[in-house]
């Protein structure tokens, strides 16, 4: 089911009255079907919104709709959404079983039909034979599953899921990352979940919502967003290692940084912001010559570090070009991979 | 005030350099020991006034019930005593009229008198504060001045709440109860003065005893209440939960630890009823002229004390012993229950 959030906005007003606008004026169209990330840094808005569309939040301003049905006003029950908290809210007395059940105990549907629902759902996340273990003695990733199922026990048209993955270690993170597309890829429910880890977002979700004080900076499909960064927020929020910003100038089509040639532009002359990637370098015996500070040999690439004026940049390299010990390098960017943005407002001039 | 903290600092910093110093010159002359002492040493000193008070007050009187126990025809006055018993002093207080034995029909025993107060004043009262918990932490405005109302009959003197008790179920239409039965069209009831029969007089009690006992428990219950994350209740309202499911599923349960906590001092001190009767009926523990009593066993064990006649005091060691016992099995018991019933 279709998403639609139109000037959505949440001020939150403090005891001083000083307002805080948590989330501003957000149009956003989440298509049906699809795995979403909201994702921005702490304190973006983007739980705020969560709990917007899950009900538990009133917005100040705006409106939600699921399909054709306005549900700003609804209350959150009859939403038919499906909740993952992040720290996933199990009710500690109740055995797994129970947890499932819970929400079903509350619709009006036959015991046998209750009870399939919490076997196939169990078997779905494969908990299938820990239901009789409490909360209390299941691992992060356990509870997360329990968390999901009994989120979907419901089959409710949206699944939220709060920073689903924050409170696993690393490997259980990969691991629930791709439990979570598996599960979502089955069952088709539009899904949106919150984090903050970029990684994380791009990895497993259709498209992303990249937000930033409450305002979206740009809403596309993982890599298209990595590659064609909107503005200079993006750019940096997006990729690891960080982007670099370096301060270039146009002349005549050409983007120089300190008098060195870095590659062929279509902008109009002046300054500008220009952000290249770590990985976007290349060794090139034509290209502008730098001198080393650091060399890291990390196997199959290198990271190499130096300095463009006056900022201190890092390039990733294949490791067969740079020779150990090397002083000087020279390297070029590679085609299509010089984001200019905007002196002033950040916002993209072109990729080129 | 920086400059303050500035000077506090070094002035500790003297202090600690200072004994630091002594500490040092006693060590390298081999007289370490008056420093070092060893940790279970300290603990004792720090622990000796709380203990010794224990002691006095508390320890020695038990040892010395046991002791009293043992006696016939002890009297406090020179110590001396006729001879030693096992049993006698148990025998002779549980066959005594009316201590679990009403004497006649009309009479009521002080057994009865306080397993009834325990048996309805203690439920009732946790599910009334259970209630009024859960009802305070849903409001919001005026929270603080409705908790300090029901936290009032906890600092006020448990005599004075008796006495004014009393003075609202009075008798005939002066009685403040009796005038707002009197707008129901209820005719005046006689609640505890003469011509009481023994179920008003006993409501008036276990009315007080639920009331005094309301405000600890609220507190209890709202401070649990208030510690419970509110995500569970977020994730009950996605699910569309009604309010009675969320307050039995969840809230209860959440809460179990302290409710078992609560109840078994709750038992405990209701056992120990003594104030209420005082006050609401006086040294005679019963309304004027009735022919039942209302005493209840911490009150049969005060009425021995005062009377001095030689081997009362072994009976009343004989009658708290068996409080204790009373009560001893009641909280193993629900010890054993709560073993089953109390989450986590």
């Amino acid at each position: 089911m279709e998403i639609r959030l139109e000037n959505l906005t949440k001020v939150f007003t403090d005891k001083t009255g000083r307002e805080t606008r948590a989330v501003d004026k957000l149009d956003i169209v989440i298509e049906s079907g699809k795995l979403i990330a909201l994702l921005g840094p702490s304190g973006c808005g983007k739980s705020t919104t969560l709990f917007m569309i899950a009900g538990l939040e009133k917005p100040t301003e705006g409106r939600i709709f699921f399909g054709d049905d306005e549900v700003t006003k609804l209350a959150p029950e009859k939403r038919g959404i499906g909740l993952v908290f992040q720290n996933y809210a199990l009710y500690p007395h109740m055995t797994v079983y129970q947890n499932i059940m819970f929400p079903l105990e509350n619709l009006k549907i036959k015991r046998e039909e209750a009870i399939a629902r919490v076997h196939e759902m169990a078997n779905l996340v494969g908990i299938g034979e820990l239901l009789e273990r409490k909360p209390g003695q299941l691992s992060g990733g356990q509870q997360q599953r329990v968390a999901i199922a009994r989120a979907l026990v419901k089959k409710p048209r949206v699944l939220l899921l709060d920073e689903p993955l924050s409170n696993l270690d690393a490997r259980l993170r990969l691991q629930m990352r791709e439990e979570i597309k598996r599960i979502q890829r089955e069952t088709g429910i539009t899904t949106i979940f919150v984090t903050h880890d970029q990684e994380e977002a791009m990895s497993i979700s259709d498209q992303m919502v990249v937000l930033n004080f409450g305002v979206k900076q740009q809403v596309d499909a993982p890599q298209e967003m990595y590659n064609h960064p909107d503005n200079l927020f993006v750019a940096k929020f997006l990729g690891n290692p960080p982007i670099n910003v370096i301060q270039g100038e146009v002349k005549k089509g050409t983007l120089f940084a300190d008098k060195k040639k870095i590659g062929v532009v279509k902008a109009a002359d002046g300054e500008y912001p220009v952000g290249l990637r770590p990985e976007d370098f290349k060794v090139d015996p034509e290209g502008f010559e730098v001198d080393l500070k650091e060399t890291f040999h990390i196997g199959r690439d290198t990271l190499i570090h130096f300095e463009l004026n006056g900022t201190d940049v890092r390039a990733l390299v294949d490791s067969d070009d740079v020779e150990i010990g090397a002083k000087k390098v020279k390297l070029s960017v590679k085609k299509n991979k010089i984001h200019l943005f905007d002196k002033e407002s950040g916002s993209i001039v072109s990729h080129e | 005030m920086n400059k303050l903290k500035n000077a506090l600092w070094s002035a500790r910093n003297a202090v600690k350099g200072f004994f630091g110093r002594i500490r040092d010159f006693l060590v390298d002359h081999k007289l370490g020991f008056l420093v070092n002492w060893p940790r279970w040493f300290k603990a004792v000193v720090y622990l000796s006034p709380a203990m010794i008070l224990l002691g006095i007050f508390t320890f020695y009187p038990i040892v010395n019930a046991f002791r009293l126990v043992v006696y016939e025809g002890y009297n406090s006055a020179d110590g001396s005593i006729t001879g030693y018993t096992l049993f006698g002093n148990f025998i002779n207080v549980i066959t005594e009229d009316n201590f679990i034995i009403p004497s006649s029909h009309t009479q009521s025993s002080v057994m009865i008198n306080t397993l009834v107060i325990v048996f309805v004043s203690v439920p009732l009262s946790m599910i009334i504060a259970l209630l009024i918990a859960t009802a305070l932490n849903s409001i919001k405005p005026l929270k603080g001045f409705f908790q300090t109302v029901y936290f009032l009959p906890y600092v006020t003197n448990a005599i004075t709440i008796g006495l004014v008790f009393a003075y609202m179920f009075r008798s005939g239409s002066a009685g403040l109860v009796n005038k707002m039965l009197g707008v129901f069209g209820v005719d005046p009831v006689i609640w505890v003065e003469r011509g009481a029969t023994y179920w008003k007089a006993m409501f008036v009690l276990i009315l007080y005893g639920i009331w005094a006992a309301l405000a600890f428990k609220i507190m209890v219950f709202l401070t649990s209440i208030q510690g419970i994350d509110k995500q569970y209740y977020q994730a009950a309202a996605i699910d569309g939960t009604p309010k009675s499911r969320i307050f039995s599923k969840i809230t209860v349960p959440l809460i179990s630890p302290m409710i078992f906590y609560i109840l078994i001092t709750s038992v405990i001190g209701a056992f120990k009823t003594y104030n209420s009767v005082i006050a609401i009926f006086g040294n005679t523990g019963t309304p004027a002229g009735a022919t039942y009593t209302l005493k209840t066993i911490v009150f049969y064990i005060y009425d021995y004390l005062n009377n001095a006649t030689p081997g009362n005091l072994s009976l009343a060691a004989a009658s708290s012993i068996v409080l204790f016992a009373i009560i001893l099995l009641l909280t193993l018991v629900q010890m054993q229950v709560g073993k089953k019933r109390v989450h986590y």
